[in-house]
């Protein structure tokens, strides 16, 4: 026991103590803010770095002019249309000063046509805001001329979106249930599982191989057992991914306070504009069914089941990796024994998307109680609600596996680490198997 | 009762045999060669005693007793194909495995700064293994061999890889570890360095011993009768007493005279005396070189007849 834990304790600092392990767990998070904030950064930059644009805006019906208000991007220039005959000649004349000329014509209510004139390119972004802008104001006109008293209200109130909220009858009686919110984790907790059992999988299998390249293996199992190594190994790289995930998730956590806090801040500010406004509690509407049904979920048999499958499912892979990495000097030629692993991984894995759709289905069903997919699909399953026979029969049928998969990659890792030279083939593994 | 036993070892891999059945008694507090070209079985041999693997067939007692896993603290192991690792601090390793085969970890500390001392590696303590030269790798697998203080020591060719120097100093370290009552098992194929520390050897060829017992016996039981005499004079053959030999390169002054079958040395001297002006002569015995490539030649022409 001593011995064991000698061993998890050195492949843990062995791998936590690397500068790559520190790059690697601030990197992941920062590879990700900047995949989420270069689009915006660079949209803003694109905006903000572009000189204003001078339009002139000639409104035949002198009604809708006024509505185009100039900002940081565009400056507006209302025009009576009488008093320009030729746009074209109006536009040369400006000697490049105008970037484009908006025509309101006299029968737009009719038509319902604008149009833009310029030499250069007219972005999409001018076209939307000065679409947007005279269609609110025109259809306002129109419903003015009706001349009935409060119609503005009334259409308003006759706007309507559907929310459909889905109640489930369970033995605790009515429980708003969660379909979105309960999908959502459903495909978290299934692709932990799927990253942490890839990742940390394969990292146990480098570790077995640089062990036996190092021909230091020799001298470790003259001082213990075999088994007690491979054991250490697997316990060790699974503590150090819990530990990395436990530094995300704070990482996550204080991202997550410190952005909440920002745009708390930036909503206030934008308080004063109705429009704005008018966004925001809609989206709070939206945040707080969201958070109803996120609150819903029952997470303690989840959280329970989530344990299990990921320990019996990263047990049962990473045995698998190190026995298998234990067969191979090097790991340029471990590909030919870890590709079947990886394609039952990510069938898994698809499987799991799959059966979100359709959680009760044949195949969903079949796929969380085999063991090799269970872990991931059983995960995308579980917020629906699982019979319990199904769960206790796939969580015994993991186990069984994971044990008797560990005790096969033991006897293989055993022959495999002072194995040399020439290559194994899978007709070896099962032969030292026996 | 020998320290170590090795009674009837057999041991069998998928298709063939690599033991069959070896034994061997080392006895306490002396240097004992394992012997044996490439694949005789030595390597699965030490594992066997390492409990590495298992035997199929035979036992192997230390101490008088059948030996069980928890034994395996009892014994330092060097093997020929070593390594460390590469990342970790001196000082960590060497503490590590001390720790491994049931150290404390104050006494493996301390035990670790005593040998750091001893082979003037203090200043590394705190670097990286990667740093060191190789001979300085070699150093501390050799302290990792022996920080705990095994009775039992296995080398499997302790010398390659160091130095002239180095193995001298390797070769001062091992034999005073033998003065302190350490048993030590030596694999090798430098029968130089057999003369120089064994007292007892195995010499295994083919999965099977083929010669045993103390260098001295072993040599005088291959010796050919052949004296190397010191004369000014040409020594002429006798066909009653001896030939002569064309004369070893390295010592072309000595005659060397090889006796017929049945002749006494004093014999061959007295009448060498009356005939030549002696200055001297020596018996020659073969060396453990000439011998160990003997036995394994002889053998592999039996096997192939």
């Amino acid at each position: 026991m001593d011995k064991l834990r000698l061993i998890i304790a050195r492949e843990y600092m062995s791998i936590v103590g690397r500068k790559s392990f520190i790059i690697m767990t601030l990197g992941m998070p920062l590879l990700f803010i900047l995949i989420a904030a270069v689009p915006i950064g660079m949209a803003y930059l694109n905006d903000k770095g572009s000189d204003v644009q001078q339009i002139a805006v000639i409104d035949e019906t002198g009604r809708y002019a006024a509505a185009l208000h100039s900002d940081d991007m565009y400056n507006f220039v209302a025009i009576k249309g009488d008093t320009v005959t030729n746009a074209r000649e109006f536009y040369d004349k400006s000697n490049g000063s105008l970037d484009a000329i908006v025509i309101i014509p006299r029968n737009v209510d009719s038509t319902g046509v604008v149009n833009i004139y310029s030499e250069g390119t007219i972005t999409p972004a001018l076209v939307s805001t000065i679409r947007g802008t005279l269609a609110d104001t025109i259809q306002n006109a129109h419903l003015a001329a009706l001349g009935i008293p409060n119609l503005q209200q009334m259409v308003d109130k006759a706007h309507v979106d559907v929310d459909v909220r889905s109640i489930k009858w369970s033995d605790q009686g009515e429980q708003e249930s969660s379909t979105d919110a309960a999908m959502g984790l459903g495909f978290l907790l299934s692709f932990i599982t799927y990253m942490f059992v890839l990742m940390y999988g394969a990292m146990i299998m480098n570790s077995v191989i640089e062990e036996k390249t190092n021909r230091i293996v020799e001298v470790i199992v003259s001082s213990c057992r075999p088994f007690q190594l491979m054991l250490g190994k697997i316990i060790g790289v699974g503590l150090v991914g819990l530990t990395q995930m436990a530094i995300w998730v704070v990482l996550l956590a204080i991202v997550g306070t410190v952005a909440g806090s920002a745009f708390g801040l930036s909503g206030m500010t934008t308080g004063g504009v109705p429009a704005e406004a008018m966004t925001t509690v809609e989206d709070m509407g939206v945040m707080e069914s969201f958070t109803r049904q996120v609150l819903s979920i029952n997470y303690v048999p989840i959280i329970v089941n989530f344990v299990l499958y990921f320990l019996g499912g990263y047990l049962l892979y990473s045995a698998l990796f190190a026995g298998l990495g234990s067969a191979v000097d090097q790991a340029s030629d471990a590909s030919q024994f870890t590709t079947p692993v990886i394609l039952i991984m990510l069938i898994a894995f698809y499987a799991g998307i799959a059966c979100a759709e359709n959680p009760m289905g044949p195949m969903a069903v079949w796929c969380s109680i085999i063991p090799f997919t269970s872990p991931v699909v059983m995960m995308v399953r579980l917020p629906f609600g699982v019979p319990t026979w199904q769960l206790i029969l796939s969580i015994v049928l993991l186990f069984g596996t994971a044990l008797a998969i560990t005790w096969m990659a033991a006897r293989i890792y055993r022959r495999g680490i002072l194995h040399y030279g020439q290559k194994a083939s899978f007709k070896d593994l099962f032969k030292w198997i026996k | 009762m020998a320290y170590l036993e090795i009674n009837n070892v057999v041991k069998r891999y998928d298709e063939h045999v690599a033991l069959n059945g070896v034994s061997m008694h080392v006895e306490q507090g002396t240097i004992y060669g394992l012997l044996g070209p490439n694949g005789a079985g030595k390597s699965t041999l030490i594992r066997i005693i390492n409990r590495i693997l298992a035997a199929d067939k035979g036992t192997v007692t230390l101490n008088g007793k059948q030996m069980t896993d928890d034994d395996i603290t009892h014994i330092g192991y060097l093997p020929e194909e070593r390594g460390l690792y590469k990342k970790m601090k001196v000082g960590d390793h060497i503490v590590y495995l001390g720790r491994l085969k049931g150290m404390t970890k104050a006494d493996a500390i301390a035990s670790m700064h005593w040998w750091l001392d001893r082979f003037d590696l203090k200043k590394w303590e705190n670097k990286k293994v990667e740093n060191l030269s190789k001979g300085m790798q070699q150093k501390v697998q050799f302290i990792g061999t022996v920080i705990h203080r095994p009775p039992l020591l296995i080398f499997d060719e302790p010398f390659s890889g160091f130095d002239p120097v180095n193995a001298e100093q390797l070769k001062v370290e091992i034999l005073a570890l033998r003065d302190q009552g350490s048993t030590i098992l030596f694999s090798t194929h430098n029968m130089a360095s057999v003369e120089e520390v064994c007292q007892q050897i195995t010499l295994l060829n083919h999965a099977q011993v083929v010669l045993s017992g103390s260098v001295d016996e072993v040599k005088q039981q291959h010796k050919k009768n052949i004296i190397a005499v010191q004369t000014p004079d040409k020594i002429e053959p006798n066909p009653e007493l001896f030939s002569i030999l064309p004369p070893d390169p390295m010592k072309k002054q000595d005659t060397l005279i090889k006796l017929d079958p049945g002749v006494q040395v004093r014999d061959a001297i007295n009448w060498l005396n009356e005939h030549y002006r002696l200055t001297g002569f020596t018996e020659v015995l073969p060396s453990m070189n000439e011998i160990f490539i003997e036995t394994v030649k002889f053998k592999n022409t039996e096997n192939n007849g």
